[in-house]
């Protein structure tokens, strides 16, 4: 594979800090708390503390009459219709009707002069609950007798997957060796620090419009449609600045959006919602918890023959987009590592808990943590080095996997190589003291995902008169740097600055559509549209330049530094503004390039899990080291390496901060975090209870490392691939592999709390106490 | 439900001096709350656990955040922040681990606001504060319209969220004795994440050195998070007295520490890992602080 650079750039490539870094580090950026709009009313919403009931009266008529209260909501001021992502999954009702299903189900909504006097209403609020036995367990849920949520969901089947690819009995027939374990990971919530808020306004003449903080704005004004049972073209989404999505809610319509447009039709008036963070930590988004039954059958080389997942999920009390987070798993299993054999089988199932969807990684961190701890113990058993038997069964460049990945460039190997040699893997390994470890965890991930529906981008570029160019397209911005990346695209084709682009927050009755933020596609595949329109409005303007500069337009004419000139003659040039004002005012045209990308790719098919996903695919791979007090059980990260094939660095700064990005994420699953519920009721819904790393939890600098494995990918704009999620992937179970480096007990139950720790170490002592 | 709330409505009433807080706590006895940081009482109110109607600020009380030597001692006053008491040079040459102690509480910014006055008027299990002062022999001052009187700061907690202070009392100062020649202290806490996290259990040592023999003088520990109220181990005390400076000894402690202490299981953490953590830092408290006391003693230095 090259490791080399394409082409000679004058902005791709380069370390450009985010174009909205100084708006937002000054505060001028406004994010949806920030706006005020006259006359605006604020909202609030009355949640269920029942895990599990049925309404049988709500009477708000002491709300209603409360000073300042201007109006109260329940379910029935909506028509009554669930809404929801795919046909198969749409639960979700704007305010609950007849039963509530978790502790945080929205049941009511106010509507106030002020936030007091809301929440004051709330207080008055009188429901009558009959309360139903609740269950908070997976597999109790499963069985016969079991409470059940949802009417359509016999024995709480929410989603379920099954699927095989080759021959899985006979690949274990012909293993030289069995390894069978059993995983658990955790509830783990997004921990955006901005929460979600909102302003709807339902106007005089019907028109509804909703500003909100979103990361798929498209989704939440089809959602919105579909909920209110209004057509989109009575509705308008505008985005607001984002911060922090990782689909944690801010991808869909949200209770609050429904409440507010609706409350603002009863008042004639504006309604701001925001939520508390104790109300974003309790209610749905989160990464499904999940039993991960793994087996998988080896030759005595290491090499991979068969292997045999099965999963149950705790989805919580809906949907979401549950049939995509149970396909993603089994589909996954067949990345990095070549595996002839795969069988899948996973139930997602209704609880009474916060229900659960996605988060950076969807999935995926979940199975390559157990699948890649399990590695280590395969190549402890066989004797073999865990570096060798990842690359023994790393996949190549052009292979197919037997679930019809196709895989183009795919820089596995450089990925474990570079890890290894940025961590001094072969100084350290099995030479460090004791409690002292080091492990190694790899991953893939897709750059965008063509499921169902939606997935096309689109993109306009507008080339104004002083030679800047407004870019707009339908993605947004939600920290990881879209803004900047798609800018840079723009200028690089146009030959103008970085600062020369203006970035467009979304806005639905005037961006293109666009399905949205979510598993790595915006680089990829707006990317993509944003190069094929910045091209269209070149070539625009490329006719014009080259009919004034007396060239053959094949004469090749480039577009640099804010130039246009002949290539073979390069005095021959003007400037780019004076271009675009010579097309604009004397020639009358309008310099708009158009630019669409969609993968060709053919759907891929739940039932039988074949077909292939996306158009290209990211390996990675993650060193951690780790010292474990084994007198409290603490796990102190010493030192994180990762190297990770994003294709082409489009700008290195960002990607480096996205992959540090995910990596702490990964730590923080594998250490600390843990949304703690008894009997549904969240225990830590703040942040200083609800424990995400911070710095101090972090290794130093120095001990910090990122290497870009550049592999070109001839599809991605300017060879690039996805750089957001599938560097968190492996991180788990680097640490998990650290951590039993470190200590020889091996942990399969998240996260690895002190307490976990410290006893299995005095119970392994107990057992082998001259180890 | 338990969601956060917005404040409830209060009066604020500001005096400038301990005689003014004094009488508007009277006027308004029962109805009125304290405000020292607020660090502590805003999350209460609101979360509506407490609902004054009238909220007293000491903010505008300057004599009650002065550092100053006394005959006998350090008096610190009870609106002195953390971020103060980590950087004085007077309470960093009497008993240096107090402001390491301070320094590891919360972040730089609940240092900026949060008092040592809020931390023990509190009354909060998790307080760090506490131990530290109650090994070194604290005597809080506590001031009333009806007169002052102070206390010995091991008689102050009664239980969860309960002093011995009346509702119409303030603590105005917490006062040190003199250190002893050839004594040091330590704080030992655990908790999940490396910084910023609510202490699992901590322990507070200090220690006396008998130079003449060599061995173990005086020795007070106490615990913070391993029971309703912050606890003196006495029988891990009296086991080290005269003792030398072994493994074995602060083993021994530890496991002393271990009975006497009576941690609670919570979601938090399991009572058995509590018990677990206080032998260990009991005895990493007792090393620390044992050591330094014979290095001082070694080197002469009182
Ligand atoms: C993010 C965060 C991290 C934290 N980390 C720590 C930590 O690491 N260690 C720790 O110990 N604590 C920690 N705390 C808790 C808190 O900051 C401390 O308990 C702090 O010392 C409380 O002091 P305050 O000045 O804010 O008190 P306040 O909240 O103002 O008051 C607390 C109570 O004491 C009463 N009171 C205050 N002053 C007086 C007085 N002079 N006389 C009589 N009564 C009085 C008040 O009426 C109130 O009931 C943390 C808190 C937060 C929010």
């Amino acid at each position: 594979m090259t490791v080399q650079a394409c082409g000679d750039y004058a902005i791709i490539g380069k370390p450009a800090p985010k174009k909205d870094a100084w708006i937002k580090v000054t505060g001028e950026a406004k994010y949806a708390d920030d706006l005020f709009l006259a006359g605006m009313l604020h909202g609030k919403l009355l949640r269920s503390p029942h895990p599990h009931a049925k309404i049988s009266h709500i009477d708000t008529s002491r709300a209603e009459k409360l000073a300042g209260v201007r109006a109260v909501i329940t379910g029935k001021d909506f028509p009554g219709i669930k809404y929801g992502n795919m046909p198969q999954t749409r639960d979700y009702l704007p305010l609950a009707l007849d039963k509530v299903r978790y502790i945080g189900d929205e049941v009511a909504a106010v509507a106030a002069i002020d936030e007091e006097v809301a929440e004051e209403a709330l207080d008055l609020i009188r429901v009558e609950y009959e309360p139903l036995p609740a269950v908070f367990d997976a597999e109790e849920a499963m069985k016969p007798g079991a409470p059940q949520l949802h009417d359509h969901a016999a024995n709480n089947m929410s989603a379920e997957t099954a699927f095989q690819f080759g021959d899985v009995a006979k690949g274990f027939a012909e293993s030289d060796y069995l390894q069978e374990d059993l995983f658990e990971t955790q509830p783990v919530k997004q921990g955006m620090l901005e929460p979600h808020a909102c302003i709807g306004q339902w106007d005089e003449t019907g028109k509804i419009t909703l500003w909100a903080s979103k990361q798929s704005p498209y989704v939440v004004w089809k959602q919105l449609s579909m909920g209110l049972g209004i057509e989109t073209s009575r509705i308008r989404v505008i985005q607001t600045y984002v911060g922090g999505g990782f689909s944690g809610g801010k991808q869909e319509a949200m209770p609050m959006d429904f409440c507010a447009v609706v409350l603002s039709k009863k008042c004639g008036r504006p309604v701001k919602f925001v939520h508390n963070m104790d109300e974003v930590l309790t209610i749905g988004h989160m990464r499904h918890p999940m039993k991960i039954w793994l087996r998988t059958g080896v030759k005595k080389d290491g090499t991979l023959l068969a292997q045999h997942l099965k999963i149950v999920a705790d989805g919580g009390a809906y949907s979401s987009i549950g049939q995509l987070s149970m396909y993603l798993p089994g589909a996954m299993l067949n990345l990095p590592y070549r595996v002839p054999n795969v069988k899948y089988e996973a139930y997602r199932i209704f609880t009474n808990n916060g229900f659960c969807g996605a988060l950076r990684g969807h999935t995926i961190p979940q199975v390559c943590f157990a699948r890649d701890s399990q590695l280590d113990l395969i190549a402890e058993k066989l004797g073999l080095d865990p570096i060798d038997i990842r690359l023994k069964n790393g996949l190549r460049p052009g292979e197919t996997t037997p679930n019809g990945f196709r895989i183009g460039t795919f820089g596995f190997a450089e990925c474990v190589e570079k890890a290894m040699e940025a961590s001094g893997w072969k100084e350290k390994r099995g030479k460090l003291p004791r409690y002292r470890g080091i492990g190694m965890g790899c991953g893939s991930l897709v750059s965008g995902a063509r499921v169902m529906g939606h997935s096309a981008s689109t993109a306009q570029v507008n080339v104004h008169e002083d030679g800047t160019v407004a870019l707009v397209t339908g993605s947004t911005d939600v920290g990881q740097g879209a803004d900047t990346v798609l800018s840079m695209i723009a200028a690089e084709v146009l030959g103008v600055g970085l600062e020369d682009i203006r970035f467009s927050l979304v806005d639905t009755d005037i961006t293109p559509a666009d399905p949205g933020t979510f598993s790595s596609r915006v680089t990829f595949w707006t990317g993509n549209a944003v190069k094929i329109a910045a091209e269209d409005a070149r070539r625009q303007l490329a006719e014009i330049a080259a009919e004034k500069l007396k060239a053959q337009i094949d004469d090749d004419i480039v577009f640099r530094d804010r130039q246009v000139y002949v290539k073979s003659d390069p005095q021959r040039r003007l400037r780019f503004d004076e271009l675009v004002r010579l097309a604009q005012h004397r020639q009358g045209k309008v310099i708009m390039g158009k630019g669409a990308y969609t993968s060709g790719e053919a759907l891929i098919d739940f039932r039988t899990g074949y077909g292939n996903m996306s158009p290209a695919y990211t390996p990675s791979a993650c060193v951690v080291e780790v010292e474990v007090d084994p007198q409290t059980g603490q796990v102190t990260v010493a030192g994180v390496w990762g190297a990770h094939d994003c294709g082409f660095p489009l700008n290195p700064m960002l990607v480096k901060g996205q992959v540090l990005g995910a990596t702490v994420m990964g730590i923080g699953q594998a250490l600390y975090e843990n949304l703690l519920r008894v009997d549904g009721k969240v225990m830590n819904p703040s942040f200083r209870d609800y424990k995400m790393p911070l710095t101090e939890d972090m290794p130093r600098l120095a001990n910090v490392g990122h290497v870009n494995v550049i592999t070109n990918d001839p599809s991605g704009p300017f060879g690039a691939k996805e750089a957001g999620e599938g560097a968190a992937a492996g991180v788990i179970a680097a640490v998990a592999n650290a951590v039993y480096n470190a200590t020889g007990v091996r942990f399969r139950s998240l996260p690895f709390s002190p307490d976990k720790i410290l006893f299995a170490l005095k119970e392994s002592d107990r057992k082998a106490p001259a180890r | 439900m338990g969601y956060l709330r917005r404040l409830p409505r209060f009066d604020y009433l500001a005096p400038r001096t301990v005689d003014e807080a004094c009488s508007a706590l009277a006027e308004r006895r029962g109805d009125a709350r304290l405000f020292a940081g607020g660090t502590d009482l805003v999350l209460q109110m609101k979360r509506r656990e407490i609902t004054p109607r009238a909220i007293i600020g000491l903010k505008g009380v300057a004599s009650l955040s002065v550092i100053r030597s006394q005959a006998g001692g350090i008096a610190i006053g009870a609106m002195t922040t953390f971020g103060a008491i980590e950087s004085s040079p007077l309470i960093r040459e009497k008993h240096d681990f107090l402001c390491e102690t301070a320094a590891g509480i919360g972040s730089p910014e609940i240092r900026a606001v949060a008092t040592v006055g809020g931390n023990l008027s509190g009354a909060l299990p998790c307080a760090d504060f506490p131990a530290p002062l109650m090994t070194l022999g604290a005597i809080v001052r506590l001031r009333s319209v009806r007169g002052e009187r102070a206390l010995a700061l091991e008689d102050f907690f009664m239980g969860f969220a309960e002093t011995a202070a009346a509702p119409d009392e303030i603590l105005t100062e917490i006062e040190l004795p003199s250190r002893p020649g050839f004594s040091a202290g330590a704080y030992v806490k655990f908790h999940d994440r490396h910084a910023m996290d609510m202490t699992t259990t901590g322990v507070a040592a200090f220690v006396t050195w008998d130079r003449a023999r060599g061995l173990i003088g005086d020795v007070r520990i106490a615990l913070s998070v391993s029971g309703p109220v912050p606890l003196r181990v006495k029988n891990a005390e009296a086991a080290l007295r005269g003792r030398r400076l072994t493994e074995e000894a602060l083993v021994e402690a530890g496991l002393l520490a271990c009975r006497e202490a009576q941690p609670r299981a919570s979601w938090r953490a399991r009572e058995e890992f509590r018990r677990e953590l206080i032998g260990v830092l009991t005895q990493r408290a007792l090393r620390q602080a044992g050591e330094k006391a014979r290095v001082a003693a070694e080197r002469g230095n009182a």
